[in-house]
C-alpha cells in the first residue's frame, strides 16, 4: 500500500519520527501550561530553566560515573542526578517568580512579558559564557540499541520519551483535579484575591506551580538531551514549540498539552513530507499553526469557547 | 577616530528610524510586536535584490522595500492583530522567525547563507554615496530621520494619536465609542512595519552588503530595548534609549577592546534593561511626554486590556 | 521640535572637528599596525581565539627581531563575532581608525565576502586563513587566501567518488550556511558531470538537532553513500540517527570533519568515515618548532586554520618589510601598493602550514588529501591535484 507515494514502511517510520518530536513538545508543554493556568502568562524562560536543569544533571551524572561503562551504579547515578536536576529546576523556578514576576502581579500584561524575554534572554547568554556554545553528549544509562521492525526503527528512548510523558500527564492531571493543593491551584487561578479570602496562600501556589512546572521541565530537558545533546540554546526554539502545542491544546489544560504537544509533532513531519513544505520552512507550519487556532478557535482544541468579558 | 564616531551616529540614525517605528506600535498602542529586525530584514533585502539583480535606482528601491515592509505588516497583521496581547508577542517572534528562513531558503532570490555583496551606493544629484564618505551619509539619513519623527509627531498629535491612545487605555471601552480598533491597529502595524522597512533599505545600501542571519530575533530584542529604555511612547525617549544602546554596543569596540568583552555581555545587557526597567521604571529613563489631555498614572501606562 | 535641532547642531558640531587624512608616513616611536578579523566571542570565539594567537607569535617575533626599520609591530585584533553586521564596524575601525596595513581574516567567508570591497577600497592586504568559499578569490587585487578553495575540494572529491570509488549513486545532505551549501552543490555539479546520479538533496537549518525526517526520505531512495560536508556538531546527530534508522551506506565528509570534537560527541560512529581536506606534507621543521611554541605560549594546542593564521602574518610582515622607505626628516614611509605586489608574488613559500603560492587571483594551490577515520584517529589514505580537468594522484 503506498499512500501519497510513500511506501508503507517509510510512512511508518515518520509517524514515529513525528510522535518522538511531537512527545517532546508535549514534555515541555505540560510546565508551560500550568504557569498559564494559573498566572495567565507566558513564562518565557521556561526553556532556559529547562536547560539550565539539564546542565546541572548532567554536570552531575558525569561527575559521579561514566556512563559508556554501563553496569547498575550508572543507573543510580541517573536516578541521583535527575532528581538533582529537578531540584535545581524547581529552586530557580520559585527564584525567577520571586524576582523578576512577582513585583509586577499586578502590573499591566506587558510589563511582566517584557521581563519574562529579559530573564529568558540573560540565562541563555549566562549559560552560554559559562558552559560554552558547544553539544555535550548525554548518554543514556540503559542500552539504547534500535528496536527494529519491519524497515523502521524506534530506540529505547524514544518510548521513554513517549511513556514518561503520558505518566506526567496523568499524575500531573490527578493531582490538579483530585489534591487539596491541586485545588487550592484551580481556586487560584480562578480567582487570586477570592482564593486569598478563602485562606488559601496564594504566594506558596504560586512558588508551588513554578517548583513543578520546573521540575517537570528538568525531566523533559534530560530526556530531550539524551536525544539531541545538551547545548545553552536548546530550551529557545523547542519552548516556543511546546507553548504553541499548549495553545494549540487549549492552554491551562494538562491533557490539551499532550494532544497539542503530539499533533504538532505530527503535522510538522507529515508537513514536510506530505505537502513538500521545504525542511527550511518546517517551522513555519507551528507559527500557522498557532495563527489559524487562535483566529478559528483561541481557546484551543480541548476548551469550549468563552467571551472575554470586561 | 572621527571616522568611527560617525559611522556610530550613522547606526544610530539608522536604527532610530526603526525603533521610531516600533514605538509607534508597542509604546503608543501597546502591542507587543517582536518582529521589527524582520521588517528590517524585509526591506534590506528587498533593496539589495531590487538593486543588484533588478539594477533599480536606489530611490525608487529605498520606496519600494517600505511599502514591500508595509504589505508585510498588512498581511501579518489582519489575522494576528486580533489576539491578545501575550499571543500576540508570540505570532510576530514566530513570523520573524519564518523570514528569516524564507531568505535563508529562497536562495535563486536571496542567494541563501551567502547574502548579497557589492549593492552600490545612492547617488543624488551626480553624487554617489559610499560607506567611505560618512558626512554626506550622516545628512541624508538625518533629513530620513527628521522626516519619520515629523511624520510620527503629526500623526500622534492628532485625532489618529487619541484613538490609539484610547485603544491602548481600554480597547472595549474604544469600541464602545465608534473607534475602528482592528484599523487602527493595523495602520500602525503598517507604518511601524514602512519604518522597519526604510531603516533596513539604508542598512543595506549603507553596509553595501546583507546576511540573512543579521535580521534575527536577538535585533528584534535591541530594537524592544531601545524604546523599553527610552521610555515607551515617547518618541524623543526612543531617540535617546537609540543612541544610548547603540553607543553601549559600540563602546568595546571603540575602546579597542571588543575581542575581550564577550558577545554574550550585550545580550544579557539587553535582558538586564528589560527586566530592571519593567520592575523599577516603567515610564522608561525619560518618561513619557504628557499630551494635552488625560492625566496620566504610572500604572496605566503599560496598561493593555487587563 | 527644539530639541531635534538640538541633535542636528550636536551632530554639526562633530563635522567642524573633522579633520584631512594623513598619509602612510610614521613618525619615529610610531607602531606599524596589522589587523586581526575575526570571531573572537560568541559561537565561534574559539576559532578566533586559536587564530589570533597564532598571529601574536608572529607579530612577537618580528618585535624581538627588533621589529621592522625600528619600529615595533602592534597587533590589532577585532571582533566580528562571526556576524556579518559586526564585520563591517570593524573593517571600518581597522581601516579607519587604527589604518592597518595589513590584515589577517576574516576568518567565515561571508564576513570576508562582506570586509573585501572595504579593504580593497583602503588599499590594505587581506589574508584570510579560513575563508574556503569559491567567491572570494577575485574580489580585488588586494584579497587573498591561504587556506584550500571549497570548489578545490568538491570538485577533486565529485571526481574521485565517480572516477576512483565508482559510485554511482549519492544522496546530500547539508546544512544551510554558507559552507556546507557551497560545498553540497558544487560537489552535485561536479559529481553527475562525471556520471554519478544525486537521488536526494536534503537541508537542514543551522542549529538544527534532529535529521531523521530528511534521513528517513533519504533512506528511501536506497542511494550507495551519503555526503555530509558539515561541521562536527551536525555530522554527529547524523551518524547516530543515520544508524538508528538503519542506515548502513558508507558516508562521506569534506574538512569540517576534521574537527577531533567529533570523537566527543560521536565516538566509534566516526570510524570509516571518509573525507577531504588539504593534503598533509612531511612535518617540516618549521611546523614542528612553531607547534612546540604555540603549545608552550598558550597552554593548547592549535588547529590546521592558526598555522595559516601564522603564515598569512608572517606574509604581510615580510612584505611590510619590503614596501618601507626611510625619508630624509627621519619618518618611515609605506608603500600599500608595494606590499599587495610583494605578497601577490609569493611563490613556494615554505610555511608551517604547507608550501604556499598565490593564483594571480589571490587563491592558494593546493593538494587534496582523502582522510579517513581508523579508531578514533585521523589517517590519510590517498592525495590528489588537479591538472586541469584531470584528477592526478600524488604517490
Amino acid at each position: 500500500m503506498d499512500l501519497f507515494n510513500i511506501p508503507a514502511n517509510e510512512l511508518i517510520q515518520h509517524l514515529i519520527n513525528g510522535l518522538t518530536l511531537g512527545a517532546i513538545y508535549s514534555l515541555i508543554a505540560l510546565g508551560y501550561t500550568m504557569v498559564y493556568g494559573i498566572l495567565k502568562f507566558i513564562n518565557f524562560a521556561h526553556g532556559e530553566i529547562l536547560m539550565l536543569g539539564t546542565y546541572s544533571g548532567y554536570f552531575l551524572y558525569y561527575m559521579l560515573c561514566d556512563p559508556t561503562k554501563g553496569g547498575s551504579y550508572v543507573i543510580i547515578a541517573f536516578a541521583v542526578s535527575l532528581l538533582f536536576a529537578m531540584i535545581i529546576s524547581a529552586i530557580l523556578g520559585i527564584t525567577i517568580e520571586r524576582i523578576a514576576y512577582k513585583p509586577l502581579r499586578k502590573a499591566p500584561r506587558l510589563a511582566p512579558l517584557l521581563s519574562a524575554i529579559g530573564v529568558s534572554i540573560i540565562l541563555m547568554n549566562l549559560a552560554s559564557l559559562m558552559f560554552g556554545t558547544k553539544s555535550k553528549k548525554f548518554d543514556y544509562p540503559f542500552d539504547n540499541t534500535p528496536i527494529h521492525f519491519g524497515d523502521a526503527s524506534i530506540t529505547p528512548n524514544q518510548i521513554m520519551i513517549l511513556v514518561v510523558g503520558l505518566i506526567m500527564m496523568v499524575s500531573l492531571k490527578l493531582f490538579v483535579d483530585r489534591s487539596r493543593l491541586g485545588k487550592a491551584m484551580r481556586a487560584t487561578s480562578e480567582n487570586q484575591a477570592v482564593a486569598a479570602l478563602m485562606g488559601i496562600n496564594v504566594n506558596s501556589i504560586i512558588s508551588l506551580t513554578f517548583a513543578i512546572g520546573s521540575a517537570l521541565a528538568a525531566v523533559a530537558g534530560i530526556l530531550i538531551a539524551m536525544e539531541f545533546k545538551v547545548y545553552p540554546t536548546m530550551g529557545q526554539l523547542a519552548g516556543l514549540k511546546a507553548f504553541i502545542a499548549a495553545v494549540v491544546g487549549g492552554i491551562g489544560n494538562i491533557t490539551g498539552a499532550m494532544v497539542g504537544g503530539i499533533l504538532l509533532g505530527l503535522l510538522e513531519t507529515f508537513g514536510v513530507v506530505i505537502i513538500g513544505i521545504p525542511q527550511g520552512l518546517k517551522d513555519t507550519i507551528a507559527f500557522s499553526v498557532l495563527i489559524i487556532i487562535l483566529l478559528v478557535k483561541p481557546s484551543g482544541l480541548l476548551i469550549k469557547n468563552r467571551r472575554e468579558k470586561v | 577616530m572621527l571616522d568611527f564616531i560617525l559611522l556610530i551616529v550613522i547606526y544610530i540614525i539608522i536604527y532610530s528610524i526603526s525603533s521610531l517605528g516600533l514605538n509607534l506600535i508597542v509604546g503608543y498602542t501597546g502591542m507587543l510586536s517582536l518582529c521589527q529586525a524582520a521588517f528590517m530584514g524585509i526591506g534590506a533585502y528587498s533593496t539589495a535584490v531590487l538593486m543588484t539583480a533588478g539594477h533599480m535606482d536606489f530611490w525608487l528601491a529605498l520606496l519600494s522595500s517600505g511599502a514591500i515592509a508595509a504589505l508585510c505588516g498588512i498581511l501579518i497583521g489582519i489575522p494576528t492583530l486580533r489576539l491578545r496581547g501575550d499571543y500576540l508577542a508570540i505570532a510576530t517572534l514566530g513570523f520573524g522567525e519564518i523570514v528569516k528562513n524564507v531568505i535563508l531558503n529562497w536562495d535563486s532570490v536571496t542567494k541563501g547563507p551567502m547574502g548579497i555583496n557589492g549593492i552600490p551606493g545612492p547617488s543624488l544629484f551626480g553624487y554617489t554615496f559610499t560607506s567611505m564618505e560618512k558626512l554626506p551619509w550622516l545628512f541624508l539619513l538625518l533629513f530620513f530621520l527628521a522626516a519619520t519623527y515629523m511624520l510620527i509627531r503629526v500623526m500622534i498629535r492628532s485625532r489618529v494619536g487619541r484613538a490609539l491612545e484610547a485603544i491602548r487605555e481600554d480597547e472595549i471601552a474604544a469600541s464602545a465609542m465608534g473607534i475602528n480598533i482592528a484599523k487602527y491597529k493595523v495602520g500602525v502595524f503598517t507604518t511601524g512595519a514602512f519604518c522597519g522597512g526604510l531603516a533596513g533599505s539604508f542598512f543595506a545600501a549603507y553596509s553595501q552588503s546583507v546576511a540573512p542571519l543579521t535580521f534575527d530575533f536577538m535585533m528584534s530584542i535591541m530594537i524592544l530595548c531601545m524604546v523599553v529604555l527610552g521610555g515607551l511612547g515617547n518618541s524623543f525617549a526612543t531617540v535617546i534609549g537609540t543612541v544610548l544602546i547603540v553607543i553601549a554596543s559600540e563602546l568595546p569596540r571603540l575602546l579597542g577592546i571588543s575581542h575581550i568583552i564577550p558577545a554574550q555581555m550585550n545580550q544579557i545587557l539587553f535582558g538586564f534593561i528589560l527586566v530592571f526597567m519593567m520592575i523599577y521604571r516603567p515610564q522608561g529613563i525619560i518618561g513619557r511626554i504628557k499630551l494635552n489631555y488625560g492625566k496620566m498614572m504610572k500604572d496605566e501606562i503599560l496598561h493593555m486590556e487587563r | 521640535m527644539k530639541r531635534f535641532t538640538l541633535l542636528i547642531m550636536s551632530v554639526s558640531l562633530l563635522f567642524a572637528f573633522s579633520c584631512g587624512k594623513s598619509g602612510d608616513k610614521l613618525k619615529p616611536g610610531d607602531t606599524i599596525k596589522i589587523g586581526f578579523l575575526g570571531p573572537m566571542t560568541g559561537d565561534a570565539g574559539n576559532y578566533g581565539k586559536l587564530m589570533s594567537q597564532a598571529v601574536k607569535i608572529a607579530v612577537e617575533e618580528q618585535n624581538a627581531a627588533g621589529g621592522i626599520e625600528g619600529h615595533k609591530i602592534q597587533l590589532i585584533v577585532e571582533d566580528t563575532e562571526g556576524k556579518v553586521e559586526k564585520a563591517n564596524p570593524a573593517i571600518e575601525k581597522l581601516a579607519g581608525v587604527d589604518k592597518v596595513f595589513g590584515i589577517v581574516g576574516s576568518v567565515f567567508s561571508s564576513c570576508s565576502l562582506a570586509v573585501a570591497p572595504k579593504a580593497e577600497a583602503s588599499k590594505i592586504v587581506m589574508i584570510s586563513p579560513s575563508s574556503t568559499h569559491k567567491d572570494l578569490p577575485g574580489k580585488g587585487k588586494y584579497i587573498f587566501r591561504d587556506v584550500m578553495s571549497d570548489a578545490l575540494q568538491s570538485t577533486v572529491f565529485g571526481k574521485y567518488l565517480a572516477q576512483v570509488e565508482k559510485v554511482k549513486k549519492v544522496a546530500i545532505l547539508y546544512v544551510k550556511n554558507d559552507y556546507s551549501q557551497g560545498l553540497a552543490l558544487d560537489f552535485k555539479t561536479e559529481f553527475e558531470k562525471n556520471g554519478g546520479t544525486v537521488v536526494a538533496v536534503e537541508t537542514a537549518l543551522q542549529g538544527d538537532k534532529d535529521f531523521k525526517t530528511q534521513l528517513t526520505k533519504i533512506k528511501g531512495t536506497n542511494p550507495e553513500a551519503l555526503y555530509v560536508p558539515n561541521y562536527v556538531a551536525e555530522i554527529a546527530q547524523i551518524l547516530e540517527q543515520a544508524k538508528q534508522l538503519g542506515i548502513k551506506v558508507k558516508i562521506y565528509s569534506a574538512d569540517g570533519f576534521s574537527n577531533p570534537q567529533i570523537f566527543e560527541l560521536a565516538g566509534d560512529l566516526a570510524n570509516g568515515v571518509i573525507y577531504t581536506n588539504a593534503a598533509e606534507r612531511k612535518a617540516s621543521k618549521g611546523k614542528v618548532e612553531f607547534m612546540k611554541k604555540y603549545s608552550s605560549k598558550w597552554k593548547e594546542n592549535p588547529d590546521a586554520f592558526s598555522l595559516n593564521a601564522y603564515d598569512g602574518a608572517k606574509l604581510i610582515l615580510a612584505a611590510i618589510k619590503k614596501s618601507v622607505k626611510k625619508e630624509s626628516d627621519g619618518s618611515l614611509s609605506i608603500d600599500r601598493a608595494a606590499i599587495q605586489k610583494a605578497v601577490a608574488v609569493t611563490k613556494d613559500y615554505d610555511g608551517v602550514s604547507g608550501n604556499i603560492t598565490f593564483t594571480a587571483e589571490g587563491d592558494l594551490v593546493a593538494n587534496i588529501g582523502i582522510y579517513t577515520v581508523e579508531n578514533k584517529k585521523y589517517k590519510q589514505i590517498k592525495t590528489f591535484k588537479l591538472d586541469g580537468e584531470k584528477l592526478v594522484e600524488i604517490k
